[in-house]
């Protein structure tokens, strides 16, 4: 018997019509309780991933990370919270108020909002949208507004250049993302992120078998579209010293912050959704095999951060316009033949 | 860029330095988590200056013959002293200030009585630049523990250089034992004299 969050929801949600309340009232609390869930879920994720990210930074570098509070630093990321929540919030007296407050909230949230169609388990999603995945890919494109904003209201050159240069990258690279996306919504005919899961209930039916080459794309796309290394110029500290997030501190920072490490949640998530068979897999419940492959793709991910160093910008773009955007075609074209 | 074969090596060393990352998430973290780590120092490594005293008795070995305070090159040895009724020189205060000596060990080699000595201890650090004098107890209590082989005491009757030699290997222990004995109230030296 598996632990399936879903039955338990299940359980709770029939509870709740059984009290006679109204229907808009059951559906109100439904969705309230939903989104609760997620944003916990999301809160979850990123003190783990913070914490996982510099566990294994440490480590490939053969030092040990944070090790101090509590064991193995696991409350390192808790504690660096409550610091940054007690921070005066700086707005200094150059930028431009409206846009500078705005913009860290548009990046979190619509980080956040993409979290609306993730199937995290067996019937266990928020939300089924019939366009699932154009859906995401829509609403993280905010971002890159969001990044702009930050960029131009700081009034700083540095955070000017970080944005613009995160803009050009997000917008170049988001073209062969979602080219090699097309290649397994082709096989499956659905923009559906549960359709696209339940096409590969078995190993070898998973897309990163059937579309290797779409996989790698999406990958190395994937990685500049949340401005990590190699692909993180918009960062580049010794250039840039933070980027578009210069002149930010306390909460708003932490919510850029957030927003990072949620987007890079998310294009794994996705990765796993799309490629590695979603919450399939044996004896392990559903929620935590999507879970596990999905830090997985995190882990990945920073693997590339600790091996490859950081690519000029001419070389960012020609990489992607000359080199990854031919292959997705390629790949687009091999997948129409294919998935006849 | 093109389909060709620099992209397939370029892929070959793409994964090879993958690899290398890999390898190195797995090794073992050189990190050492100081406080309750340490490096073992060695043991003739120059750290804080301290006082030895005589393990038996307790009492300093130092003589106030003021030879290490002239072999300091910065000065940071401060000792007061005057003649007991014994004409001898006894010891007022003896301190080190710390922010200024540069652990050089002269000091050491200028001792002739096995009085001072450069130890591995290193985390004496303070708030205050005033703290870091030590005087003659805080140094003797930190000598306390310090383990020093006695040296063998070349006495004046030994100087001659025909003598010198046979001091070392302990030949003209019996000629020099009353001498030192009388010469210095440490019995270091009376330990070093019969080894």
């Amino acid at each position: 018997m598996r632990l399936e969050l879903s039955s338990l929801l299940k359980v709770i949600g029939d509870w709740i019509s059984s009290l006679g309340l109204p229907v808009w009232l059951v559906d109100l609390i439904e969705m309230c309780g939903a989104a609760a869930m997620v944003m916990g879920m999301a809160f979850l994720i990123i003190l783990f991933l913070v914490w996982w990210e510099r566990k294994l930074s440490g480590h490939f570098q053969q030092r040990l990370g944070p090790m101090r509070t509590g064991w193995h630093g696991w409350l390192q990321t808790i504690a660096d919270g409550i610091k940054l929540f007690q921070k005066e919030d700086i707005i200094p007296k150059t930028v431009d108020r409206k846009v500078f407050y705005w913009a860290p909230v548009i990046c979190f949230a619509s980080s956040f909002a993409a979290f609306a169609c993730l199937p995290w388990g067996k019937n266990l999603w928020p939300t089924d949208l019939n366009i699932g995945i154009l859906y995401i890919f829509a609403i993280t494109t905010f971002v890159v507004i969001s990044l702009l904003m930050a960029g131009w209201s700081s009034n700083n050159k540095y955070a000017l250049l970080g944005g613009m240069r995160s803009a050009a990258q997000i917008v170049s690279y988001e073209v062969p993302l979602t080219l090699s996306v097309l290649g397994v919504i082709v096989a499956t005919q659905s923009l559906s992120m549960v359709a696209i899961v339940g096409a590969q209930e078995k190993v070898y039916n998973w897309f990163i078998f059937r579309q290797p080459l779409g996989f790698l794309i999406y990958l190395i796309a994937a990685t500049a579209e949340t401005n990590r290394a190699p692909f993180d110029i918009p960062e580049a500290e010794q250039e840039l010293v933070a980027g578009f997030n210069i002149e930010y501190s306390g909460m708003k920072f932490a919510m850029f912050f957030m927003a990072e490490f949620l987007n890079l949640f998310l294009v794994s998530a996705v990765a796993v959704t799309l490629f590695l068979g979603g919450w399939h897999g044996p004896f392990l419940p559903s929620w935590l095999w999507f879970l596990l492959k999905a830090f997985f793709i995190v882990f990945v991910i920073i693997w590339f951060k600790w091996t490859y160093p950081r690519l000029r910008v001419d070389q960012l773009m020609e990489f992607c316009w000359k080199f990854l955007l031919p292959l997705a075609f390629l790949n687009l074209i091999v997948a129409g033949f294919l998935f006849r | 860029m093109a389909y060709d074969l620099p992209v397939l090596s370029g892929i070959k060393n793409l994964l090879i330095g993958l690899w290398v990352t890999l390898r190195h998430l797995f090794s073992h973290a050189v990190t050492l988590q100081y406080p309750t780590e340490r490096w073992p120092m060695p043991e003739r490594s120059r750290g804080v200056v301290v006082l030895l005293s005589n393990k038996e008795t307790g009492d300093l070995n130092c003589t106030a013959c003021m030879l290490c305070a002239k072999a300091c090159p910065c000065a940071a040895i401060m000792i007061e002293r005057h003649r007991g009724d014994d004409k001898k020189w006894k010891i007022d205060s003896f301190s080190v200030d710390n922010s200024i000596c540069c652990y050089c060990g002269l000091c050491e080699e200028a001792c002739n009585f096995d009085a001072i000595k450069l130890t591995p201890k290193y985390e004496f650090s303070t708030y205050d630049k005033p703290s870091l004098t030590y005087d003659m107890h805080r140094l003797q209590e930190l000598g306390r523990d310090v383990a020093y082989t006695p040296r063998v005491r070349k006495t004046p009757a030994a100087a001659t250089p025909a003598m010198t030699a046979t001091t070392e290997a302990g030949g003209a222990s019996t000629p020099m034992a009353p001498r030192t004995a009388t010469e210095t109230p440490t019995n270091s030296s009376e330990k070093g004299g019969s080894a």
